[in-house]
């Protein structure tokens, strides 16, 4: 009935097999993972990972989503390496909803987001390629009367060297399927790896070079029509009157309907709904938001006010604000980072069909468990009557967490059974009801000694995050949010006496999480007032950091191959293009891996902040694919330069002024910088790498720009004019 | 009723004069490959060719392409990996979440065939779809390498 393929095929036919035909051999693996018992899932065959068919292609269930991270070729390749297959004969699926697939939080949790995917998979998934090996190995052993160790693999066959003889692995599949799940099996060495740590080549390449990947909006199924939505404008209003009669006649209109927050009109085409929605007249209600007043501006200047509070203590060693006092010199400055939108290309959209005690949801999400706690709230359906699909995302950023848009779609399949509904926000939707990342203040002040030698970092920040609005439990009071905080508190540099205050500011604005989060707008206040230190204390900022290093090699050594590929110049210098030039850098942690950026930068004949070239290095402690961990600091670095220069969402009356692309604007390729990566291979715990590149790029930006025109922008976007006036 | 070819395929289409160009090819034609961003001719993810000329599908109306041809994503090759943009797509590893991708490679197919050696600077200067992933650099890459049909 559906058009749906490649996406998340559901159970019946991945055991039936398509093409992959019968005979699949379905590896119910008890896994190290805590409290994950793995083979007494809801389903009971749905616990596997690793499907081989009799033609010997293997299926991998990803249990992360796609959104451009490369899951859908890293995860594979961790199963991969320990089976002995090669890619090529793999196929990957999206693992539907179950306890089986919550890598997480001691297998309790699953989301792909904090960049967290490759890092968790990392033992669990070469174990159950190593289990699936060995069980196929004792499978062949026992077909041939051989001891195991007799037997070993190559690509796909498992092999008795002595007598010449080898079954592939899709003959050996069912026999091994009969087999006891062995306890304990050894994984490679690191020096053995064939496929970890080469730059295997993605998985999506050509299906997103051709048109034929499918994402949520590109789902289509049998009787299927399409709704267009009008929100509050207002955040948090409800619909106080609509005049569906006016629109009924329209072309193509099927019905006009309330969905949780504003009006939905369904068409047999989107363009009909998107045009009878736009004719329809219809009144809300803000008398009972608390957002109906709320400002942007008047939010940063409360913050402002707040910036002397004594908070709550995320870091206190030695006695900072002591140090302050006693100190020979001091230095303070406030910084400021703005609302932030995602603005993912494909906009929000569902697309769902509810059957008498049946739901179905295809929707893009970064976490399939809260699509079906959505559906389940919505429908009354228990969880196990809920099939969850989930396609490509065309771009995630944090935002497809929050499941507003699944329950309008699911809320309005449920009053039409049987009939499947696709929503699809405009592009002033999403916009204008998107989950920011919150705009925040700090105050950060240092001091120094008679040698100037800093004594004392104090630092306050005030505002809200998406922590505590979106996972703080309400019988707990939530004393720093780490979402708030992180970034600021526990940075490597050796400094006597520190004090990260955080002072909580509630917002009434919808707040989320944005790629890097809390590190995205931490990481410029920090590492832009480290330079500003650096300038106090008469030092080049390289061996500033450096000098407050020496018990962290893993910050030096990427600070240090960074700054080398640079070919670092302290000073500005006239370029080839006729204009000063000057570079700046910053260093950072999050998600575990160490980031260190140095950016090459000038005003343009136009006027505008041009970064011409960012040299980055990247300890994620070991590169699984390193060519797709290159992309990801490509791709972070863009997506940081792009709220560095351009992005900010302002609210006035709780109504957000941006609309598309044209208020809200992010990186066009012109402006795009060169961008050179290395990668640091320290054999540290491994670290994540969808998130790392953004933070650093902004102060290295703005502490380039301090030094090529002495004047130190402290808020976000970063506004030329600033420095050339 | 609007005559249209679409891949060199005709179609009729049951739609208002108005309806753009890119709703009636993702909701009547039924080719999915190019796709919605925004709506105002502002980021390119539905760009298409008609009559050989890049357009964005998002702000034209179907009675400026009636009677004409128009070339999808999906019709770019026989076999939707042959065209020299798909090889150096794949080559490069350009695609991240990968929706912007087609409208991007039927403008770099378009700037080929117009300039078929570009420069750096030509090919900064004639490539303006938006890509929130940021994928610019192997973009650049990929059209070169096309263009030195190395692919």
């Amino acid at each position: 009935m559906t058009t749906i393929t490649n996406i998340s095929l559901s159970r019946r036919r991945f055991l039936g097999g398509s093409a992959a035909s019968a005979g699949v051999f379905m590896l119910g693996l008890h896994l190290p993972l805590g409290r994950a018992a793995l083979a007494d899932d809801v389903d009971g065959d749905m616990n596997a990972y690793i499907g081989i068919a009799d033609d010997g292609t293997v299926t991998i269930r990803n249990p992360y989503i796609e959104m451009g991270q490369g899951t859908y070729t890293s995860i594979p390749m961790l199963i991969a390496e320990e089976l002995d297959i090669g890619m090529d004969i793999i196929r990957v699926e999206q693992a539907p909803p179950g306890e089986a697939y919550r890598l997480l939080y001691d297998g309790s949790r699953r989301f792909t987001g904090g960049s967290f995917s490759v890092r968790s998979a990392f033992k669990p998934l070469r174990t159950a390629g190593a289990t699936a090996r060995k069980m196929l190995m004792k499978a062949a052993a026992d077909e041939w009367g051989v001891p195991l160790a007799e037997c070993s693999t190559d690509n796909g066959r498992v092999v008795h060297e002595q007598s010449g003889r080898s079954l592939g692995y899709g003959e050996l599949a069912p026999l091994a399927a009969q087999l006891e799940t062995p306890a304990d099996v050894e994984l490679k060495s690191s020096a053995d790896y064939r496929l970890l740590g080469t730059p295997v080549a993605r998985t999506d390449s050509a299906i997103k070079s051709n048109g034929q990947a499918q994402f949520g909006i590109d789902v289509r199924v049998d009787g299927m029509v399409y709704a267009a939505v009008k929100q509050s404008p207002v955040f948090g209003g409800k619909v106080k009157s609509v005049d569906a009669a006016a629109v009924r006649d329209k072309p193509g209109v099927i019905a006009v309907d309330e969905i949780p927050n504003g009006v939905a009109v369904i068409a047999q085409t989107y363009w009909q709904a998107q045009q009878a929605l736009a004719e329809l007249p219809v009144e809300f209600d803000t008398s009972e938001t608390d957002s109906a007043g709320f400002s942007s501006d008047a939010y940063r200047d409360e913050l402002d006010q707040h910036l002397d509070d004594s908070g709550v203590a995320a870091e206190d060693s030695g006695d900072a604000p002591a140090a302050l006092a006693a100190a020979a010199r001091t230095i303070s400055a406030d910084y400021h980072a703005p609302f932030l939108a995602h603005a993912t290309l494909e906009p929000m959209n569902c697309t769902a069909l509810v059957e008498e005690g049946h739901c179905t949801v295809w929707a893009p999400n970064q976490g399939v468990d809260s699509v079906v706690m959505a559906a389940t709230e919505v429908t009354g359906l228990d969880a196990d009557r809920i099939t969850v699909h989930t396609p490509y995302l065309g771009g995630g950023f944090g935002r497809r967490f929050i499941m507003d848009y699944t329950v309008q779609a699911v809320t309005l399949a449920n009053r039409r059974k049987g009939t499947p509904i696709q929503v699809i926000w405009t592009r002033e939707e999403d916009t204008q009801h998107d989950f920011y990342r919150p705009l925040i203040a700090a105050r950060y002040r240092a001091g120094f000694d008679d040698d100037n030698q800093p004594v004392s970092l104090h630092t306050t920040t005030a505002g809200d995050g998406p922590i505590r609005r979106h996972m703080s439990s309400p019988d707990e009071e939530m004393k720093v949010d780490p979402s708030v905080m992180e970034g600021v508190m526990h940075q490597p540099y050796a400094i006597a006496n520190k004090r990260a205050d955080y002072v909580y500011r509630p917002v009434a604005a919808p707040i989320g999480f944005w790629r890097s989060v809390g590190h995205s707008m931490n990481a410029f206040f920090t590492e832009s007032f480290i330079d500003e230190m650096a300038h106090a204390a008469e030092q080049d900022p390289i061996e500033f950091r450096r000098s407050m290093l020496n018990e962290e090699p893993r910050f030096r050594k990427v600070l240090d191959t960074a700054v080398q590929m640079a070919g670092w110049k302290g000073q500005a210098w006239d370029a080839d293009d006729g204009r000063k030039h000057a570079m700046g850098v910053a260093l950072h942690q999050s998600f575990n891996s160490i980031v260190a950026e140095v950016a090459e930068v000038s005003i343009s004949d136009i006027d505008e902040i041009q970064v011409h070239k960012v040299w980055c290095a990247v300890d994620c402690g070991f590169a699984v694919n390193p060519r797709i961990v290159t992309m990801q600091m490509e791709s972070g670095i863009a997506f940081g330069l792009s709220a560095a220069l351009l992005e900010q969402i302002t609210v006035s009356d709780g109504k957000v002024e941006q609309a598309n692309f044209d208020s809200y604007p992010f990186l066009p390729p012109q402006r795009m910088p060169e961008v050179e990566v290395e990668i640091v291979n320290s054999g540290a715990d491994l670290g994540g790498i969808g998130e790392p590149g953004t933070p650093p790029i902004a102060p290295a930006v703005a502490n380039g720009l301090f030094a090529l025109t002495g004047k130190r922008l402290r808020d976000l976007p970063l506004r030329a004019d600033e420095v050339t006036a | 009723m609007a005559k249209l070819t679409v891949n060199g395929k005709e179609h009729d289409i049951d739609a208002s004069d108005e309806t753009p160009l890119l709703w009636a090819l993702r909701d009547i034609v039924g080719l999915t490959g190019t796709k919605f961003g925004c709506g105002q001719g502002l980021c390119g993810a539905c760009t298409v060719h008609v009559d050989g000329e890049v357009t964005r599908s998002c702000i034209t109306p179907l009675k400026q392409a009636a009677g004409k041809s128009v070339t999808t994503i999906e019709g770019l090759s026989e076999d939707g990996v042959s065209h020299p943009l798909q090889k150096a797509w794949v080559a490069e590893d350009v695609p991240q979440c990968g929706y912007c991708q087609s409208g991007q490679i039927m403008a770099a197919a378009a700037f080929l065939r117009d300039n078929p050696e570009p420069s750096d600077q030509d090919i900064w200067d004639g490539m303006a779809n938006l890509c929130r992933c940021g994928t610019y650099l192997r973009i650049h890459r990929a059209i070169k390498r096309a263009a030195r049909k190395e692919v």
